[in-house]
């Protein structure tokens, strides 16, 4: 193993660009659903403007139907999703004790396909119009009959691209937990985050190959021309449901449990107490995941399933709240007696537990099936899933961010700009949806583009777009925030907060390229607090100090999605109409697609054929890096 | 850490449990009279299509299990992870197909 390969160092963009390293993907990943973030957010904006009066004529109902379907489908694939995996990037690898991912190369793949597939879905806004079928794209609104733009295609092919590299980066996670544990790191001693990173991944691998499904068919029936969903054909609109929520409500929880998690370790940090009841959480963890499954119809409780499915499906969707409640007084319990700082961290996570009780009540009202007939289309609902989504797990995410940011960039964010953040987003957050409820009871529907004066919506709508640009404030201040901490010097200390319980404070921040020089041996749950309270300064190692073998930098996965989305955007005109002959010629004969394949499958040949070997870094070059740290 | 490490791990770890070739050589030849089976079968024709589709289903399930548990290697020690997701992967699809057959098109 001595022989050392020399490896090709690439410096600035390249560097980027041709990264394996989870650390750097995981800043990628943060980096690319921030932007995304920041595009939904301001299509939230538009929308509240639209609303903010009567008969307002900001924006045109087709671009309002534009707006609300980019600003879901952006916020829920686009901006948290890639957040999520920001977050078990940067993190996962280091809790565990690891030096990088099961597949390094897989990771990038992932991250890549993921932007090019959220790119084209945002080229709709200027190559002739967004998709404008709602977030779930429902048939037959969706069709060809109805949605004659390439909104829906942008929509399809985009997603699933996007979703490829989701499920590549949930497979990946899913091996690096079983494989690559340190040693005595059994199950259960993992840290929570890594658990529910682990049953969020398992969700992903079940759950993301019914939207793939579901995409292709609407794929055919809008550019093939089959009849999946047209009912003059035989197809069925209602399957379309079917098939998007037997992904779409695993997704939720694939979206919720990572902040479960980042709530699990943030608040025993800084309450000085290890988590009550770790057993239970991971009990409920995977009986959330369990039912999250077998609850997809109550999305459909008005299309008429029949009174015996309705039932059923209302029993298992309340089900679902004896799990949660596990885990919320689990939390209480944790921070009982306890010493707790609140933090910008901590306050972020302590303000989620009631948020998210809220949203989980109306998710118990909602779940009862002749409620629901009030309910169903009402701003009531629209209020219920960003109080669980933005509540749960927006709230999640910034406590996380808060939390983990020091070991990402070796800075700590400015403690006293991270309390304001909070408030301002917490109470524009309960400004904006708190009203909607009482909107939704009164019978303003969703999706709709304006209403009439005095049918007493007219105040309530005013005071929730005043919440919506709190909230805005709060996110910018967030954004003033890394910058500022951006400008400030590197060199914070392994533990800034003092009381990590975990592996990944045992390390610099942030760490060296191979995470851990040694492996550190785990001797229970809460590794690092163990060491701490039996007086040890740091791990006890778990092999001798040896040559560490890193995987090599490569940009085939960068070119990889190159050609996917090329693949996809010929896809999608391939059956258009260019008066320019030479347009006409490449799409309308399948070249673009060839092409775009032929990059893609060309990379896969290239990266089957040679070998890579990877690269090592030799103990003279560790030492060297001891004496100067 | 890299694969190719682990990847070397366990080849130490697991050439002592290999058993040889004798048991793969058994299993393939025992796959190829289930298929011999089912394509003569249909081939004879005049047999009771319920009968063949329900002999079809059988073979194929048979082959689905030497598959899995011999050339898969689900049958040794320190798979049960891939097997608890084969199961919960079952269980879902099968959830979804039974919805669709029943809900959908009935």
């Amino acid at each position: 193993m001595a022989h050392a390969h020399s490896v090709k160092r690439h410096k600035g963009l390249m560097d980027w660009l041709t990264t394996v390293d989870h650390k750097k993907i995981g800043i990628l990943y943060l980096l690319a659903g921030g932007l995304f973030f920041g595009i939904g957010g301001i299509e939230a904006l538009l929308i509240r403007l639209q609303l903010i009066k009567p008969m307002n004529d900001l924006v045109s109902a087709q671009t309002f139907n534009e707006l609300i379907t980019m600003h879901g489908t952006t916020m829920i694939f686009l901006g948290v999703m890639p957040v999520i995996f920001a977050l078990m990037n940067a993190v996962i690898p280091l809790q565990i004790g690891a030096r990088d991912v099961a597949f390094p190369f897989l990771n990038s793949l992932g991250f890549w396909t993921f932007l090019f597939g959220g790119i084209l879905l945002n080229l709709s806004w200027v190559m002739g119009g967004a998709p404008d079928a709602g977030w779930t794209s429902y048939t037959p609104l969706s069709t060809n009959t109805y949605s004659t733009t390439h909104g829906v295609d942008f929509y399809t092919i985009g997603l699933q691209i996007a979703g490829l590299g989701t499920l590549i980066g949930g497979i990946n996670f899913l091996a690096t937990i079983i494989t690559m544990r340190a040693p005595g790191m059994s199950f259960m001693r993992m840290p929570m985050f890594t658990w529910t990173a682990f049953i969020t991944s398992a969700m992903i691998l079940f759950a993301f190959p019914a939207i793939t499904v579901g995409l292709v068919l609407l794929t055919f029936d809008r550019i093939l021309g089959a009849n999946f969903f047209e009912v003059a054909n035989g197809g069925s609109p209602v399957l379309w449901q079917h098939i998007f929520w037997i992904f779409g409500h695993p997704e939720v929880y694939i979206l919720i449990l990572p902040a479960f998690g980042v709530i699990s370790e943030v608040i025993p940090t800084f309450a000085r107490k290890r988590l009550f009841g770790y057993s239970s959480m991971v009990f409920a963890t995977i009986l959330i995941a369990f039912l999250g499954f077998m609850v997809w119809a109550h999305h459909m409780f008005t299309t008429g399933l029949g009174p015996v499915a309705n039932a059923l499906f209302s029993i298992s969707t309340m089900l679902i709240a004896v799990p949660t409640g596990i885990k919320i007084f689990n939390w209480l319990f944790t921070m009982w007696g306890g010493q707790v700082r609140f933090t910008a961290a901590n306050l972020f996570a302590i303000g989620f537990i009631p948020t998210f009780v809220m949203g989980g009540v109306t998710g118990v009202m909602l779940a009862s099936a002749p409620a629901d007939y009030q309910f169903h289309d009402t701003y009531f609902v629209v209020a219920h899933f960003h109080y669980v989504i933005v509540g749960g797990l927006v709230f999640g995410l910034f406590a996380g961010l808060h939390y983990w940011w020091p070991k990402m960039f070796g800075r700590v964010l400015n403690e006293t700009i991270g309390k304001w953040e909070f408030w301002l987003f917490a109470i524009g957050f309960h400004l904006t949806f708190f009203v909607q409820h009482f909107l939704g009871l009164m019978g303003m529907q969703r999706r709709i583009f304006t209403y009439l004066p005095n049918q007493g919506f007219d105040t309530l709508n005013l005071v929730s777009t005043v919440g919506a640009f709190l909230m805005g404030v709060g996110v910018l201040l967030f954004l003033f925030n890394t910058i500022l901490t951006a400008t400030k010097p590197k060199g914070v200390a392994n533990d800034p907060w003092e009381d990590g319980r975990t592996l990944e404070w045992t390390i610099a921040s942030p760490p060296a390229e191979y995470n851990f020089k040694q492996i550190p041996l785990v001797r229970g749950i809460d590794a690092y607090w163990k060491e701490k309270m039996a007086g040890n300064k740091e791990m006890t190692p778990a092999e001798p100090l040896g040559p560490i073998h890193m995987p090599s930098p490569t940009i085939l996965p960068f070119v990889m999605s190159v050609g996917i989305f090329i693949a996809g955007l010929g896809m999608m005109f391939s059956k258009e109409h260019f008066s320019n002959s030479f347009m006409s010629l490449i799409f309308n004969n399948w070249i673009v697609v060839i092409i775009g394949l032929l990059i893609t499958f060309g990379s896969m040949l290239l990266r089957s054929l040679f070998d890579d070997h990877g690269w090592h870094i030799e103990v003279e070059e560790l030492e060297e890096e001891g004496v100067k740290a | 850490m890299s694969v190719d490490q682990h990847a070397d791990h366990d080849v130490i770890k697991h050439r002592h449990r290999s058993e040889g070739p004798q048991k793969h050589i058994i299993v393939f030849i025992f796959s190829i009279i289930l298929t011999v089976i089912a394509f003569a079968t249909v081939a004879a024709g005049g047999v009771n299509a319920t009968f063949t589709v329900i002999l079809l289903l059988i073979m194929a399930i048979l082959q689905v299990f030497m598959q899995l548990g011999y050339w898969m290697h689900l049958k040794d020690k320190g798979h049960l992870m891939p097997i608890l997701f084969m199961i919960f992967g079952f269980f879902v699809a099968g959830t979804a197909v039974i919805m669709a057959l029943y809900w959908v098109w009935w």
